[in-house]
């Protein structure tokens, strides 16, 4: 079944294109803002759904577009490639405040002009009081705004930033094209009846989306005539060919359903792109992609009007493209997303909907063009499920050796079962994709934010848990506690210390991710995302208002293993063998282990406890109790769509936390499992860096007795593997054979893995200028390792190294 | 109770698929070379990595003044040291630690069994080292007789120095031998390792007429088997085997350097050179030639 492509390596042109984006710094653009400001200005009385559709309309048509020499996929975000649009109705505090700071941060830089300065200084004076982090903070508690202005829980991102976390209905809109969707709001509309109390709002909705759509169907018109006029000016018959057929490819597309392999790649470039436009939310996914566009490649195949090379070509150019995509983030809401990361997931692979192996040629030609390329961009996931083509688990296994940390997996093993448990429909349940980073959704059917909601610090909470609620870095009490650790008569009470701390904080949490939910249903509700997920046309909602058939969503709980293994060091050697006292621990982890008895203290608490990760289930069971107090707790609550449409709207665990972990654990006091103050805390569902010594089958074995079908945010595990693991074949086979067991037998979650020699990151930390290319896997997504700030790097390359 | 001086879960190298090695300690060989030393006494024993030292000072209070600070380093006076169990888990920073402990056939079982979804994936299982495994006492029949019962697959490394009745009674419940032939001349071999190669060779012998599956294994030592003439004669003497399939060449390496120098014994292989699998090319070809299956191990 392989399409081996005839050439081994990348085209000139696609050299040309990436050597191009590489060498692009990171810039802004202030188009979109400008834009936005003026219609905003022009609207004010105008309802929010209106005036958003008409300054996306006006973006669309007025902003720079460019075709570059060679570009068979065309479609740019802004003005200029890599240069970042603002979004000043989210957020201009920031932006104002970090102006000038922009070009010097330690990781992420972006060069802005003065002008453009000049430019944002005046346009963000109309936002004051009318942004959406304004409201979404105003909607909070004061208590609520203490607690996350302490970094216990943190919902910036969520108020920055679009909603996204999504993939919207791409075989739908390949199947009936865009005038399809104008037909169906059409068909929708004449519904409505007038005394409804609901007309207005929703006639609305529909003329806005009528006028997302149009505008985006203006916007695909825009690149035909501009194809169409640099064919005529074109250095050569070939490359005025090119043109040629870009124009008529954008000429069919902005109305019709495409015909052909490229019309398709071109059309769902074209939706990814006006996604990002329209908001700025990260990891906007393209869902399963060999699955979509299968039968427009085996038409062309079957005509012969398509050649491998040249379908690998176009692919290669749209992750070109994927990569063009840039945003630009606060400083602090950067050092939860270290490297610049978009999250544009693409999965391959998995089961059809009636349980086969969907692994296709396709498949096999995006997994080809993704390792020839070695980008950020796409996030490669494939859905592992038990009967995978073993050809195809090989071709995988080859691309996670060339190092960049793609594919990652997902098991169909766990997830499908838990999404069937959880109301999903089975034909849905086995057609999820990917989001963003390892998080999951059913594309096209699933609201926002299957992961992605706010961030717990766990171990600020369990640390108020001993100190009878009180947060020692605002030196403040949220919740009164159930008491002081040192009157703990046994560890019970520390359980239900946590227990108490952990159920409040949640309850917060879930009070917190409200506002943000509320001030964005309010003030950004975004058209053309809504048009394109099921069913907000026929409910005539958005999808902040109850208009998918699917909402279930999670936040990111930071600080897994170091909870587990604090819980484990604590019972041992506090409560059973009496090694350490509760006032002796209790005095060192507030003075961070202050001399050579606190260092003493740290080594016992490092070296005489069971650490997770090294499948004892002394540790592992304890983590899973004490994440339990938590999940128990979140099953209670609802989102704000409850009662309004959609199926669940309800919440479950998620450890998908980014590189939050090093910015989380620089506000975390020292922690009883002897990790000292302000370093970061382990990340995702990883074993604490170095302290998993028993290899990798024993961290398989403790990541997978967590309640895995209960953490459907997402399991992240980051394994790091020298390069010498994969040398040969048989090395090669022995991984497979893990990678099975993890997955079929132990029902893992997933897995994502780095294969860069130490001496590799060392050597790119010292001297990045030789090292621009390289990526490496952060955590549940890749990037440029160069971009990331000094911290990160260190980070990354204390990760412990499994050798086969 | 058998001693085991530790555990090591996902081995890949001796024997087939995933494999959990256990080691046990006490070996009636003494090999200069040996890559293992903490395994060769029956007792416990202590390695101290000064590296890690931090200067607590728990073991000095803890061991009846038989270890005693020397400036930056420990004097350990390892002749009458008896009270391992009180400095097993003294030092907090894990400096020093102590090698062999008693274990229970149930709790050497139960760690083999923690990784049993990987063995039934890979075709892997248990591997008995060491030290010598068929020195232990009887128990060793009983760990095997158990892991037979639950059908997991062994291998038992072994250097062979052993009444062969200790070997005769187990030979039902092992699955493969990874037996090492060092050398074929006497001498040498009683030089290098202290021991006996007529027993070796017997053993070999009796372990061919018993029918039982085993592989050869050779380590390449330079300045004591790493010559044309006394690997041939090696190899001569494997393809003489009736049942013999492969022949496993282990070069010499000499990570174990840090090993000698924590335990306080000299090690005279210290400065010798590695063998590179290069070099062994044409110990492969030529064992090939006699029919063998030949492997050089990592």
């Amino acid at each position: 079944m392989t399409t081996v492509a005839e050439s081994p390596v990348i085209t000139l042109r696609i050299a040309g294109l990436k050597e191009k984006i590489l060498s692009s710094g990171s810039t802004i653009c202030t188009e979109r803002a400008r834009i936005y400001t003026e219609v905003y200005r022009e609207h004010e009385d105008t309802p929010v759904i209106l005036k958003r559709a008409y300054a996306l309309e006006r973006t669309l048509k007025e902003m720079t577009i460019f075709i570059d020499d060679g570009e068979l996929i065309v479609g740019n975000q802004s003005s200029a490639l890599r240069a970042a649009p603002i979004f000043p109705e989210y957020v201009t505090a920031w932006i104002i405040k970090e102006l000038d700071e922009f070009d010097k941060r330690p990781g992420d830089a972006f060069f802005v002009a003065e002008e453009q300065k000049k430019e944002l200084r005046e346009l963000c004076l109309y936002w004051e009081g009318k942004t959406l982090i304004e409201r979404g903070y105003s909607l909070m508690s004061p208590l609520n705004r203490e607690i996350h202005d302490a970094g216990i829980i943190r919902a910036e991102g969520n108020l920055t930033s679009g909603d996204a976390h999504i993939a919207v209905n791409l075989e739908k809109i390949l199947a009936i094209g865009l005038q399809g969707y104008l037909y169906e709001i059409e068909m929708a509309e004449t519904k409505l009846q007038e005394a409804d109390g609901e007309y207005i709002s929703k006639s609305n909705f529909y003329t806005a989306l009528k006028t997302g759509i149009r505008s985006f169907q203006s916007f695909i018109e825009r690149y035909e005539r501009l194809a169409s006029d640099l064919s005529f000016h074109a250095p050569g018959p070939e490359r005025k060919s090119e043109l040629v057929k870009i124009s008529a490819c954008c000429r069919n597309i902005k109305n019709n359903p495409p015909s052909g392999f490229y019309e398709a790649l071109q059309l769902t470039w074209f939706v990814q792109l006006v996604l990002q436009i329209e908001s700025n939310g990260h990891s906007v996914s393209l869902g399963r992609m060999d699955q979509y566009l299968l039968k427009f490649y085996q038409e062309d195949k079957a005509a012969g009007t398509i050649t491998t090379d040249f379908a690998l070509e176009l692919l290669e150019n749209t992750w070109l493209k994927l990569l063009s995509v840039n945003k630009i983030r606060s400083w602090s809401h950067t050092r939860f997303s270290a490297g610049g990361p978009l999250y544009q997931n693409v999965t391959i692979g998995g089961q059809t909907t009636d349980g086969r192996d969907a692994v296709n040629e396709l498949s096999f030609l995006i997994l080809d063009s993704v390792g020839r390329m070695k980008l950020t961009q796409p996030n490669l996931s494939v859905r592992f499920h038990k009967n995978i083509s073993p050809e195809f688990l090989g071709c995988c296994i080859d691309v996670i050796g060339k190092g960049f940390g793609m594919p990652a997996f997902n098991n169909d093993e766990i997830v499908i079962p838990s999404l069937i448990g959880l109301g999903v429909a089975k034909e849905d349940a086995y057609n999820y994709s990917a989001i963003g980073c390892i998080e999951i959704a059913v594309p096209g059917k699933w609201g926002y934010r299957c992961t992605g909601m706010s961030f717990l610090n766990f171990m600020r909470v369990f640390l108020a848990a001993m100190n009878n609620g009180h947060d020692t870095m605002s030196g403040k009490t949220f919740f009164p506690g159930t008491g002081q650790f040192e009157d703990f008569a046994g560890f019970g009470e520390l359980m239900s210390a946590w227990k108490q701390q952990v159920s409040l904080y949640t309850k917060a949490s879930v009070e917190i991710d409200t506002a943000a939910d509320l001030a964005i249903e309010e003030l950004v509700p975004d058209i053309l995302c809504s048009a394109f997920v099921d069913d907000c046309i026929s409910r005539g909602k958005t999808i902040k208002e109850g208009g998918s058939v699917y909402d279930f969503i999670s936040g990111l709980q930071v600080g897994i293993a170091n909870l587990g293994n604090s819980m484990a060091a604590i019972k041992k050697l506090v409560f059973e063998e009496n090694r350490i006292s509760r006032a002796e621990l209790m005095k060192y982890l507030r003075n961070n282990f202050e001399g050579q008895e606190g260092e003493r203290i740290r080594q016992i608490l490092l070296n005489f406890a069971p650490k997770y990760g090294n499948d004892d289930d002394y540790v592992d069971q304890l983590l899973v109790e004490a994440y339990m107090c938590y999940i128990d707790e979140l099953e209670k609550y609802h989102t704000t769509r409850f009662g309004r449409g959609p199926v669940g709207c309800a919440y479950y665990a998620g450890t998908s936390s980014i590189s939050s972990n090093v910015p989380s654990g620089s506000v975390v006091p020292a922690t009883p499992d002897g990790r000292k103050a302000f370093t970061p805390v382990a990340e995702g569902c990883s074993p604490t860096s170095g302290t998993d010594t028993l290899g990798p089958t024993a961290v398989f074995k403790s990541v997978s007795k967590l309640p895995t079908g209960l953490i459907l945010g997402g399991v992240l595990l980051n394994q790091k593997l020298s390069p010498s693991s994969l040398s040969n074949e048989t090395q090669k086979q022995k991984l497979i054979s893990i990678l099975r067991t993890f997955f079929a037998s132990l029902k893992g979650w997933h897995v994502q893995y780095n294969i860069v020699s130490r001496e590799t990151l060392l050597d790119a930390k010292k001297n990045p200028e030789n090292h621009r290319d390289l990526v490496v896997r952060v955590a549940g997504y890749s990037a440029f390792f160069t971009t990331l700030s000094p911290d990160t790097q260190d980070d990354i390359i204390a990760r412990t190294e499994q050798s086969l | 109770m058998l001693t085991v001086f530790n555990i090591q879960r996902f081995c890949l190298h001796d024997g087939g698929g995933v494999r959990t090695n256990i080691f046990f300690k006490g070996c009636p060989l003494r090999c200069l070379w040996c890559n293992n030393p903490e395994s060769i006494d029956p007792f416990p024993s202590i390695l101290f990595d000064s590296r890690l030292c931090l200067k607590f000072g728990d073991c000095i209070r803890n061991s009846g003044g038989l270890i005693r600070p020397d400036g930056d380093s420990l004097v350990i006076d390892r002749e009458n040291i008896t009270c391992f169990d009180a400095l097993r888990d003294i030092c907090p920073s894990k400096a020093m630690t102590v090698a062999g402990e008693k274990m229970s056939i149930n709790s050497i079982i139960s760690e083999i069994e923690k990784d049993l979804p990987f063995y039934e994936m890979s075709g892997g299982g248990v591997t008995l080292s060491g030290g010598e495994p068929f020195a232990q006492n009887g128990e060793l029949i009983e760990l095997l007789a158990e892991l037979k019962k639950r059908n997991i697959h062994t291998a038992v490394e072994t250097s062979l120095h052993v009444p062969w009745e200790n070997i005769d009674r187990c030979l039902g419940l092992v699955d493969v031998f990874l037996a090492d032939l060092k050398h074929t001349d006497p001498e040498k071999f009683a030089f290098f390792t202290g021991g006996n190669a007529g027993l070796v060779i017997e053993n070999f012998r009796n372990l061919d007429a018993g029918g039982a599956e085993f592989a050869v294994r050779v380590p390449v030592i330079p300045d004591f088997n790493f010559s044309e003439p006394e690997l041939r004669s090696i190899i001569d003497f494997a393809s003489g085997l009736k049942n013999s399939g492969e022949i496993h060449f282990i070069p010499f390496h000499s990570l174990a350097k840090e090993k000698y120098l924590f335990l306080g014994k000299d090690y005279v292989f210290g400065s010798a050179r590695n063998v590179e699998k290069s070099e062994l090319a044409p110990y492969v070809q030529y064992a090939e030639l006699k029919g063998l299956t030949a492997k050089i191990m990592n």
